[in-house]
């Protein structure tokens, strides 16, 4: 059956997009017969067990097409860093805009550009790396993100290259008179030894409903080392679909902090596989839900190689009838000898109304590993908020300050300062605006 | 200062104060002793504002000011103070935030201005001479891997910031070795003064040869039995609680 009430997001590209490449074509078109035959998924799919996509449908989106060249720098100057120094990319619904983007000085061997504007240059760059992490077997979005993407940020680094100055990707979202979905597609290709620190941030300028389908495909070679730092931040009334894709080489170390702060609907996607033997990868995750809001993580890590090391730590707070779902999955097989694996959702409920459903889930086939999980939901502890009433604080500013202290160990993995610093306040905010009794 | 008539709590269905009389005035420190079980961290308990215990009768002014119809922060912020006999431990809570949070907080509900980054560093320089810390206890989360006697010092750090009118010691003595006791002690009489009340509660009379107070009241079945000068202390010390309660002291 077809992706009835999706369709529109699979319209023919604009005449631009055209990009006269076949096997790109190749490529959508076997994301098109993915699409076709997996239709809209429902409940009795354990991927969407806990999530509903019939908000999702029933807004439909039709593709963001115009490119928005009005703009200018002083537009988004808010939702920029002030002393925040990186390699900056901006895309505005889905689309490179180097008029706003401000990419410095790049090292040797260091590529940063627009996915459009390299497909046309240089196209056999990215002939391996479309769908090479992600594979051919893609679920409904991020089908529906390769059988339709037309832009996006790619990051290349040849073998041994360094950026000691972050990327950072401005994802910004403005409002048109038709709700619209963008679904970019982002490309990191880290080769042999190469360093780099990526910060990807998803903004909005006011509230508006749209979709942002987006789809990472991020590969680690040997020995190489990524941060990745990701702040979802959308509108209120936003929907976002993340897909990231991890392939990591041998002794590559990648650490991901993942902050879902935004939108009204929110489904991120993480699928870990280890290449090579020696790899570690470090999640770390922190989701603020409060009222009309769903945040629904999936992870999955998949151990075939002997040798490797995986970290999930997700901390959740939920208020008012926030809603959140963590559904973790850790899978190691029998050849995968001396992994060692631990996964960990906490989750503080400061209403009777939020929710979180939590599900992780180790599979283990092989003898010699190292593996546990846990998982928490509870309430902010009596004794610690009258500890600090009795210092003369108030009920609502201690509730926050303790809030901001079991988000904390989430929050300090990010760096450099000035972008921690404005994630805490963007928590703090919310918190203080939240009804948290 | 202090007036409490008839005090009676009920902690669950079971009282445990039953009808407490204590008068304290500006500047008097008055030691609190008493058996196991006696009331004595009950009574500090429901001083501050601790929810889980319930009054039932009685009445508590505190500076002219019915002392249980206000919140915990309020009875701070009006100048009472209670050093925990298990401190908290607030693991992500920055300690020298959660300082400056409470003695802004405290400032503010006064009308008075509060203090900027840089004042308050000064300030907190100054006060940790006092009680010998180590400065590096203000980088880490409250209480949080704190040793027995670090928890013990920053209770009595924050009482030296906050300045309060009436400090609560709450078997402050509890897990300390006796050279923690000295430092917590010294930290204490460093803090006495003739407008600053305290409150010792104690199992112990160790505590008083450190801290001497003006006044030492035994506790015991949730009543003041008996009331003297520092010598009581001592005879307790000598002769346990059953000569006055006339129970066998548990052991």
């Amino acid at each position: 059956m077809s992706g009835e009430g999706l369709d529109r997001w699979l319209e023919t590209p604009s005449a631009e997009d055209a990009s006269g490449l076949d096997w790109l074509a190749t490529k959508r078109e076997a994301a098109r017969a993915r699409v076709r035959d997996q239709g809209i998924p429902t409940s009795k799919q354990e991927a969407w067990r806990y999530t509903s996509v019939k908000r999702l449908i029933e807004q439909g989106f039709v593709p963001a097409d115009e490119p928005m060249t009005a703009l200018q720098p002083e537009d988004i100057e808010e939702v920029l860093i002030p002393g925040l120094e990186s390699h900056r990319v901006v895309l505005v619904n889905g689309r490179y805009l180097p008029e706003l983007s401000d990419l410095g000085e790049l090292p040797p061997g260091v590529r940063i550009g627009g996915l459009k504007q390299i497909l046309k240059s240089d196209p056999d760059a990215l002939r391996e790396r479309l769908n090479g992490v992600a594979g051919e077997e893609q679920p409904l979005f991020a089908a529906l993100n390769t059988a339709r993407m037309d832009d996006g940020l790619v990051i290349l680094l040849e073998r041994g290259a360094v950026l000691s100055q972050p990327v950072e990707l401005v994802h910004l979202s403005v409002g048109m008179d038709e709700p619209r979905v963008a679904q970019p597609r982002h490309i990191v290709a880290l080769e042999d030894g190469a360093q780099a620190t990526l910060i990807e941030r998803y903004v909005s300028l006011g509230q508006s409903l749209y979709c942002t389908n987006s789809v990472l495909e991020v590969s680690v070679g040997r020995d190489g080392a990524l941060k990745h730092q990701r702040v979802q931040n959308e509108s209120p009334n936003a929907f976002h679909i993340t897909g990231l894709y991890l392939g990591l080489g041998e002794g590559s170390r990648y650490l991901g902090v993942n902050v879902g702060l935004g939108g009204a609907w929110a489904r991120t996607d993480l699928q870990v596989q280890f290449t090579g033997e020696h790899a570690k990868c470090d999640l770390q995750g922190l989701y603020l839900a409060g009222d009309q809001q769903l945040l629904d993580y999936h992870l999955d890590v998949d151990h075939r190689l002997p040798h490797c090391t995986s970290r999930e730590n997700f901390k959740g707070i939920l208020y008012g009838k926030g809603r959140a779902v963590f559904d973790g999955r850790v899978y190691v097989a029998k050849d995968a000898q001396k992994t060692d694996a631990a996964m960990s959702n906490r989750n503080l409920l400061l209403s009777e109304g939020a929710e979180v459903d939590t599900k992780p889930q180790l599979e283990i086939n092989a003898d010699d590993v190292k593996c546990s999980h846990g998982t928490t939901v509870g309430q902010l502890a009596p004794e610690m908020l009258f500890y600090l009433r009795s210092r003369g604080i108030k009920a609502p500013l201690a509730r926050r300050m303790l809030c901001l202290g079991f988000a904390g160990e989430i929050l300090d993995v990010l760096e450099p300062e000035p972008l921690r610093e404005r994630v805490a306040d963007q928590v703090g905010h919310r918190l203080e605006h939240a009804p948290l009794a | 200062m202090l007036s409490v008539k008839g005090l009676k709590a009920n902690v669950g269905d079971k009282e445990i104060l039953k009808g407490l009389d204590l008068e304290v005035g500006p500047g008097e420190v008055h030691a609190i002793m008493g058996p196991n079980g006696s009331g004595k961290s009950t009574f500090a308990h429901v001083l501050s504002g601790r929810e889980g215990y319930e009054v039932t009768g009685g009445s508590v002014s505190f500076e002219g000011q019915d002392l249980l119809e206000l919140e915990p922060e309020e009875r701070a912020q009006h100048g009472l103070f209670l050093a925990f006999q298990y401190p908290v431990e607030l693991p992500g809570v920055n300690n020298t935030y959660f300082l400056k949070a409470a003695l802004n907080s405290i400032k503010k509900s006064r009308g008075e201005p509060e203090l900027d980054a840089i004042s308050f560093l000064r300030l907190m320089k100054e006060k940790l001479k006092v009680l010998h810390l180590d400065d590096s206890l203000l980088k880490r989360p409250v209480n949080f891997g704190f040793s027995g006697g670090e928890k013990k010092r920053n209770e009595i750090f924050q009482m030296a910031l906050l300045e309060p009118k009436l400090a609560i010691l709450d078997e402050t003595d509890s897990g300390l070795d006796i050279d923690a006791l000295r430092i917590v002690a010294d930290g204490v009489n460093a803090l006495r003064s003739p407008e600053r009340s305290m409150i010792v509660v104690t199992h112990y009379q160790r505590l008083l040869d450190y801290i001497q107070p003006d006044y030492v009241h035994v506790l015991a079945r949730g009543r003041i039995i008996r009331s003297g000068g520092k010598d009581l202390a001592l005879q307790l010390e000598e002769r346990g609680y059953g000569w006055i309660t006339g129970e066998e002291e548990a052991a």
